[in-house]
């Protein structure tokens, strides 16, 4: 029962856009268990889609970085998707053409690195140096895409790096010599192929057969049939190690965000000059945030191509940064908390299409002249409802709540500092900041981050000048 | 194929990306954002053209190789553009309170839009106007220029249009008011101009342009949803090239990117086409990496000059 009203408790502590985003995950949840229950929904497919939420998340967390923190407005998201998850497919792939077969790394006679199989003999697995590799090519072109475009003005940015964007697809889908162009490379390995345990571990875990589920008191009901065999350990690893580096991602940007460091980024973001007057040198901050942000891109990316086991230039479709960018901003710039609610409904919109175009009867069951035609061919093309909710969704997220549905309130501030200032007779610390937040006043530092068109207005500002 | 017959192309290829350009650069001086959906006002454009063109079809007599219809197919193209631009102000831009980043990314929510209901409409796949091809021009064969009648009535129609442009903004009142606008848009507030009148008549003249430049892009290669979009860069690429806010700066930046693009078959074997290098000079460089290579000149330019070829000096 005291659990039940701490429960409640701690609901009515949050927000109104908190307990909403509850309600949404809640609900979400609940009809993904429905699905399961009914057997309408696959656990395996289940945990496919988990791993892309968490595949998303990462991405919006490395969008995060850049431009909920920093402000800097980076449309190459995808680029840096594609960039990690080429260079984990070029060394694992089976039709790569510059795969790991017969790879040697010698120095004045003396073999350094040598691979067999799918382990680099005796070191490491093949798909740790996959990682590796993505991570480190990410950070080099991070760099190299950095030094030109970092000093540009904001929109000179978005447009720059749009461009180098494209410039980078163009180059996997035409190298076919290296990528193996619009083909793809294909046959990759799981991520823990190759491990000691892990590797062997879904081929060896029993098959599960799950046929009735047993309430106590009401009897038994034959609800599932289906059997858990080896591709569902494999997807449940698959979705435990898209946690594993969530967690760890989330952990060391929270960390981060609250450090003197992350406040730098934060002044750099509402007031570039005022950063620059303080002595901070804003273009190695900027840099420093774009590759931190780039290389946690190229994470997703990592686990994508391990996931899917099949990469292509599709990946690097600029429609990809604008889902990124979605989860961003209705999330709430600047927000991990908000990057996670932003993951989950982008998989909501993705998925959600295609299952409504699956469930939507062929023809209007109504036979009216115009409305029959216009239904047939929307259901036809109804792969574009996905663009549609896309595109409405960043209209009437910037219309109605350009702040985003969590906006980083509390997450700027350490816990302990909030403990201190709630003297007695004082009220909520909590209240005080989201009232703060919502009527711009400057004295916190957690405000500056709570309007994700700060750079702009302040752009808008110089141009008027 | 001769350097000829490329500068030929890249004068029709250049004609299309004026004509969209110089509509960018207008509404990127006057709404003061660079406008993502303006490639997919140019398919709202060919769409709309290709409609129009089913319905009245070979109409009337025929004009370079087109037959009237089309022409009426064009005007119809370029109100649609033009309207559906000045709906989604009102709608969409004018109502928000919000710097010039978040106008740029809600332009992408716009572009998104624009494009879903097309292709909730006509699928995805590539259509075509129902033109018969023509055979190229006989006089010019002889130069080593294969050239249509359909090239040349593109290039001759993108004329007359920034023609008319030029003559708009120099000689009549709304042409002095746009400019007294996109150059100093308080100044010109305090002087009595209606400026919410002008922005509307901008959105109207540009995004016109655009659908006249899609219309177009649409006759040279062939109808896609994504055609606006694919192109959305290299219109970018001209307009920082002309200097954001110039109208004659995009001319002259569309047509330079124009003909770079067109021109990029040439690289690998430039020694052969110029005097006195060796003839095995050449920048090994396919024509796939042609967006790419006007990309990096817009980035370079962005770096060197950020004001462009005609604009002023960057605020």
């Amino acid at each position: 029962m005291s659990a039940v009203d701490a429960a409640r408790g701690r609901f009515a502590d949050l927000t109104r856009a908190e307990q909403g985003v509850v309600g949404f995950v809640v609900l979400l949840a609940a009809l993904l268990l429905f699905g399961l229950v009914t057997g309408g929904l696959a656990p395996t497919y289940f945990l496919y889609l988990v791993g892309l939420v968490g595949m998303y998340v990462l991405l919006s967390f490395g969008l995060n970085v850049q431009w909920g923190y920093t402000g800097l407005i980076n449309f190459s998201v995808a680029a840096f998707f594609g960039i990690g998850a080429y260079g984990t497919a070029l060394l694992t792939a089976d039709n790569s053409p510059i795969g790991a077969d017969g790879w040697q790394f010698s120095l004045a006679g003396v073999e350094l690195v040598w691979v067999s199989g799918a382990r680099l003999y005796g070191l490491l697995p093949l798909t740790v140096l996959g990682l590796l590799v993505a991570v480190a090519l990410a950070a080099v072109v991070a760099v190299a895409i950095g030094i030109p475009t970092l000093r540009l003005r904001a929109d000179y940015l978005a447009i720059a790096s749009l461009g180098l964007a494209e410039v980078v697809r163009l180059l996997f889908l035409n190298q076919r010599g290296v990528t193996n162009g619009s083909a793809g490379l294909r046959g990759l390995p799981g991520f823990f192929d190759g491990w000691p345990v892990l590797g062997t571990l879904p081929q060896t875990l029993p098959g599960v057969q799950v046929h009735e589920v047993a309430v106590p008191g009401l009897g038994s009901t034959r609800l599932l049939g289906f059997t858990l065999g080896a591709p569902f350990w494999q997807a449940l690893l698959n979705v435990g190690l898209v946690l594993a580096m969530v967690a760890v991602v989330f952990a060391v940007l929270r960390r981060v965000h609250r450090s003197p460091w992350g406040r730098v980024l934060r002044t750099i973001r509402s007031d570039e000059d005022l950063a620059e007057a303080l002595g901070k040198d804003t273009y190695a901050f900027k840099m420093q945030s774009f590759v931190l942000g780039s290389v946690i891109m190229a994470l997703a990316g990592v686990f994508y191509a391990h996931l899917n086991l099949f990469v292509s230039p599709g990946n690097l479709e600029p429609i990809n940064t604008f889902y990124v960018w979605i989860a961003v901003i209705l999330g709430g710039s600047g927000s991990n908390r908000g990057a996670i609610f932003g993951g989950f409904v982008v998989i909501a919109i993705r998925e959600g299409t295609r299952f409504l175009g699956e469930v939507l009867p062929a023809s209007f069951p109504l036979d009216l002249p115009l409305v029959t035609s216009t239904y047939a061919t929307v259901v036809n093309n109804f792969a574009s409802t996905r663009l549609l909710a896309v595109g409405l969704l960043i209209i009437l997220v910037m219309r109605f709540r350009p702040q985003g549905v969590l906006p980083p309130q509390r997450e700027l501030i350490w816990p302990a500092s909030v403990a201190a200032s709630a003297g007695p007779g004082e009220t909520d610390p909590r209240e005080t900041v989201t009232e703060d937040a919502a009527a711009g006043a400057p004295e916190t530092g957690s405000d500056s981050d709570a309007e994700p068109d700060d750079p702009a207005a302040r752009n808008g500002g110089e141009d008027d000048e | 194929m001769s350097v000829l017959e490329y500068l030929a192309n890249g004068l029709v290829f250049s004609s299309i990306i004026v004509l969209s350009s110089i509509g960018l650069s207008l509404v990127y001086s006057i709404a003061n954002f660079a406008n993502f959906a303006h490639g997919d006002t140019m398919t709202v454009g060919a769409y709309t053209a290709l409609v129009t063109f089913g319905f009245v079809g070979t109409l009337g007599a025929e004009v370079l190789g087109l037959p009237l219809g089309f022409f009426l197919a064009l005007v119809v193209g370029v109100a649609v553009a033009a309207a559906v631009a000045v709906l989604t102000h009102k709608i969409v831009y004018e109502p928000l309170d919000i710097g010039s980043i978040g106008l740029l990314i809600t332009s992408i929510g716009v572009a998104f839009v624009y494009r879903a209901i097309i292709q909730l409409g006509f699928g995805t796949g590539f259509v075509e106007f129902q033109i018969p091809l023509l055979r190229p021009i006989e006089a010019l064969l002889p130069y080593g220029i294969r050239m249509t009648l359909h090239d040349v009535a593109i290039v001759g129609s993108a004329a007359v249009l920034v023609a008319g442009l030029h003559a708009l903004l120099q000689y009549t009142d709304l042409g002095r008011k746009m400019r007294a606008t996109a150059d100093n848009p308080s100044l010109a507030r305090v002087s009595g101009i209606r400026t919410d009148r002008i922005e509307i008549w901008t959105w109207v003249i540009g995004a016109g342009l655009a659908g006249a430049g899609g219309v177009f892009l649409g006759l040279y290669n062939n109808i896609s949803p994504r055609m606006g979009f694919n192109i959305l860069l290299v219109v970018f690429a001209a307009v920082i090239l002309g200097g954001i806010g110039s109208v004659y700066g995009a001319m002259v930046g569309g047509f330079l990117i124009g003909m770079i693009n067109q021109l990029t078959p040439i690289l690998p074997r430039l020694g052969q086409e110029i005097p006195f290098v060796p003839e095995s000079f050449g920048i090994p460089i396919g024509i796939e990496y042609a967006n790419a290579i006007v990309f990096l000149i817009m980035v370079a330019v962005l770096l060197v000059r950020p004001s462009g070829i005609a604009g002023e000096e960057a605020t």
